[in-house]
């Protein structure tokens, strides 16, 4: 082993340690000293599981590797415990069997016998274990999915299609009281009734246009092609838009992370 | 018989499905109030193959001693403590250490990984910047015309600034995004079709 | 001395007997100003239409206090009862003006806002001011009945069925052998390239489905490209990473390529633990797919499905790794970012359209046939809507409202 490694590990190991001894003596006044170690102990692992993740953007290294699998390993885990608690105990076990919801300390709702459908499934599901059994497991995945897809046909063709439609029927003539009146308001403000009248109308263009650039079976040539192109420019700006929009959240997030290591764990600043 | 009981299954299901979104009555509710409970709990059912998944890998890589073996045993220690802490019967998702684990690993490893985007982003707009296409420059003017708008430090650069992300926003977002939407909503529509109407069944397996 | 303590006691008395006389004509004088307000009248009470049978609407005009008369009502009081005698129960308070109200309760026998079926229920709306309070007549009996069908949803019936029909007919005449042209999409062009790629360097493909579920329909379109991929990385030999976040994605995935592997040939090149499963924690599940980014250096990385905020982080990952990158989502938020970082990138409705793309079945393809008539038809409403609302033709707009 190269000698750079170790170095480095051992003052990770040193810091980890001093980190540790410090943070112990901070615990608030009346808990007990085991409670003081202990709390020393979590605050600087959560503190070191920071820096090993973003260590990740100098490069891939040791302790980002390590961060990376106890997340992946803990967090399976996690919600494996949590789903058995509060989906099969909490809700499950209560409506099929008043054994298995004293055993587990739950009160007994009633039987509920169509409750067996989702355990007989679930075990279908796991006869993909068994070498032989494994096309039963089909049963159940045939159920989900076909669930899956009847559920959504008729509610995102309500939802993403004729809703999306009927918010597109703009009246292109906003507050239209005659030539005479429009003339002599006229005015190019945000909120005028010239700007409103553009905008209602390049709303309607741009949905159509951005429609058009989605025709899969007609080539994009001439009139056709030249909206096409259009509905790609006004999809442009909107992907710019969204990213705009979104990289201020982003940081304000790294700052969250920033005020952890500054200020619960050194310090140094005070919240 | 090893296709066809699973393609049936498929069809009524899917037909029951979405006929039920037509139906108000309340024993059509109460189905699709079952069928959504079912699916949650075949989920639970599920996760034990997910874990069953990610044990097989990881005793792979350590047995065969494979490139980076050994955090595989760290994955390995982190899942196996985390499911005895949590269902040991040591108190459950309520114990000392599954709380522990949870606010003193998850939470920052959770957060830290959240807040990599805020140097992904900048990478991204750097990549951004290099594009020299029209298209590229249109994407780009509009998210600084956004950026400046609602940056927290300096607040709207002039009203100019403030009513053009504003029009934008409005007007050109709203339409592509409708046209988006109503791409999808089409995409989505003929892919259930399919599904239900069993043209497409690649999901099905070989056999 | 005696004299004086009873002749103050008997003042006191005196005095005291006038001041009750007092309160008692005060109080005479109050409720004889006391007029109480107009009655709500005409109320009508029916069962809710197109509903689950838990609900009742009424309707009545307004008392002659409301907004004219003594202007001096405050609210309305629904009232509900088993028997047209009562007792009446207040089921809810409503705002002055208010000329409708929907008697609403759940479903659920055990819970306490039980409104229960098909059973006779009597109605009185109360109006009241500040000091006062009027009945209306009381009507009933109704009775909530569930619908079997919400005509509310025609429009979405309709557009079920002419769906369905065109796809049906596209089907069958792409079936038939009528040459269906589709346009080029760059992204999809750019598969076989990316899977010669990788195969060229050696190095292996990832597939990264998102977090959707098996619930998301852009999920079920990814396994459907992802058969097609996996088809081409079998025939051309390469090794392929599908690193999951649902367990049960996991097992339709491995289902899906090992249908590929065979449907190829290949059989025995299928290895069942190229469909893994990470974990169900987003960034856990960003922290897993990076590592194999950064370790097993993917030649090309697909990302089609569903993704959240953690499609910039694996996006930058694998730019950053050299990988060529093609994605897709019909998550509206998260297109700009593949955009930015991935060499390819298929924006919404082109996700679904890939699977046709890449199988080039004339029964995939005629659903693309049916999804362009269908924009068609969508883009003559959009127009005729257009006109239709600006010069205040409100029928044909109406007829795309969609009730609950």
């Amino acid at each position: 082993m190269r000698k750079g490694p170790i170095i480095i590990t051992a003052a990770v190991a040193l810091f980890f340690v001093i980190s540790w001894i410090i943070k112990s003596g901070g615990a608030p006044e009346g808990s007990s000293s085991y409670d003081a170690i202990a709390e020393g102990f979590w605050l600087t692992f959560a503190a070191f599981l920071t820096l090993a993740i973003l260590s990740f953007l100098y490069k891939d290294n040791p302790f980002y590797k390590f961060a990376e699998h106890l997340y992946v390993g803990v967090s399976a885990a996690y919600w494996m415990s949590l789903g058995f608690w509060t989906t099969l105990v909490a809700n499950l076990f209560p409506r099929i069997s008043m054994t298995l919801s004293e055993w587990f300390q739950v009160e007994f709702i009633s039987y509920q016998y169509h409750f067996w459908v989702p355990p007989i499934l679930g075990v279908l599901l796991l006869m993909r274990l068994s070498p032989k059994g494994g096309w039963l497991s089909r049963w159940a995945l045939a159920f989900i999915v076909g669930t899956t897809a009847g559920l959504n046909l008729p509610r995102f063709l309500r939802s993403d299609f004729i809703e999306q439609i009927s918010s597109t029927m703009l009246p292109i003539l906003v507050n239209w009281q005659g030539f005479g009146d429009f003339f002599t308001n006229f005015s190019l403000s945000a909120s005028g009734q010239f700007v409103s009248i553009v905008s209602n109308f390049l709303v309607v263009l741009g949905v159509l246009c951005g429609i058009i650039y989605f025709f899969f079976s007609k080539e994009h040539k001439g009139a056709f092609g030249a909206a096409s192109r259009f509905g790609i420019w006004v999809l442009m700006v909107t992907f710019g838009a969204s990213f705009g929009y979104t990289v201020m959240g982003r940081i304000s997030l790294l700052v969250g992370r920033l005020t952890f290591l500054l200020d619960d764990w050194l310090g140094i600043i005070s919240g | 018989m090893k296709k066809e009981i699973p393609l049936a299954i498929v069809f009524v299901a899917g037909v029951f499905m979405a006929v039920q979104f037509f139906v108000p009555h309340a024993g059509s509710e109460w189905i699709y109030e079952f069928v959504m409970e079912w699916t949650i709990i075949i989920g639970i059912f599920a996760l034990a193959l997910g874990i069953w998944s990610l044990l097989r890998v990881s005793t792979t890589k350590i047995k065969r001693k494979m490139e980076n073996w050994p955090y595989a045993v760290v994955l390995l220690a982190g899942l196996v403590s985390m499911i005895i802490f949590g269902m040991g019967f040591m108190g459950g998702v309520e114990s000392y250490m599954f709380r522990h684990f949870f606010n003193h690993v998850m939470i920052p490893l959770h957060a830290t990984m959240f807040s990599l985007l805020a140097f992904f982003i900048a990478s991204a707009a750097f990549r951004a910047f290099k594009a020299r296409s029209a298209l590229a420059t249109v994407l780009l003017i509009s998210a600084l015309v956004l950026m400046l708008r609602f940056n927290p430090y300096l607040g709207p650069v002039g009203d100019l600034d403030a009513d053009l992300a504003s029009w934008i926003l409005n007007v050109p977002n709203l339409a592509a995004k409708r046209a988006i939407i109503i791409g999808i909503g089409l995409g989505m529509v003929a892919t259930a079709l399919k599904v239900i109407l069993g043209i497409e069944r690649s999901y099905m397996g070989s056999d | 001395m005696k004299i004086k303590i009873i002749a103050l006691m008997a003042m006191l008395l005196l005095l005291a007997s006038v001041g009750w006389g007092q309160e008692e004509a005060a109080i005479d004088s109050t409720v004889q100003e006391v007029i109480p307000p107009g009655p709500p009248l005409n109320l009508k009470a029916f069962d809710k239409p197109y509903d689950n049978g838990h609900a009742i609407d009424l309707t009545w005009d307004l008392s002659v206090d409301d907004g004219a008369g003594r202007n001096n009502i405050i609210e309305y009081r629904l009232m509900r009862a088993d028997s047209p005698e009562g007792p009446f129960v207040e089921r809810k308070k409503l705002e002055m003006g208010k000329t409708e109200a929907e008697d609403k309760g759940v479903k659920e026998p055990d819970d306490p806002n039980y409104f229960p079926r098909e059973h006779d229920f009597y109605y009185k709306v109360v109006a009241v001011t500040a000091d006062a309070e009027a009945e209306s007549e009381v009507v009933g009996p109704v009775r909530g009945i569930g619908q079997w069908y919400n005509a509310g949803k025609n429009p979405v019936a309709v557009a079920v069925v002419l769906f369905t029909v065109f796809t049906i007919y596209f089907i069958f005449k792409a079936k038939k052998g009528a040459e269906l042209y589709i346009r080029p999409l760059a992204g999809i062009d750019a598969v076989d390239e990316a899977i010669g790629r990788a195969t060229e360097m050696g190095k292996p493909i990832l597939y990264v489905l998102g977090l959707g579920t098996a619930a998301d329909i852009a999920t079920i379109a990814s396994f459907t490209i992802l058969s097609r991929v996996a088809q081409k990385v079998a025939e051309y030999q390469t090794s392929l990473i599908v690193p999951c976040y649902d367990p049960i994605v996991m097992t339709i995935a491995q289902e899906t390529v090992k249908a590929s592997y065979y449907s190829a040939g290949r059989p025995d090149a299928y290895n069942q633990d190229s469909v893994f499963f990470v974990t169900n924690q987003q960034f856990a599940y960003v922290g897993g797919v990076n590592g194999i980014m950064l370790r097993d250096r993917p030649a090309t990385n697909f990302y089609l499905g569903k993704f959240y905020a953690e499609s910039l982080i694996m996006a930058e990952t694998g730019a950053v790794a050299g990988s060529i990158q093609i994605a897709g989502t019909d998550e509206v938020t998260q297109i700009p970012f593949f955009v930015v970082a991935c060499d390819y990138t298929l924006i919404g409705e082109e996700l679904y359209a890939a699977s046709a793309y890449l199988g080039r079945e004339p029964v995939l393809l005629g659903t693309l046939k049916a999804q362009d008539y269908a924009k068609a038809l969508v883009i003559i409403c959009c127009i005729i809507g257009f006109i239709a609302a600006s010069f205040g033709w409100t029928w044909f707009v109406e007829q795309f409202h969609v009730g609950n």
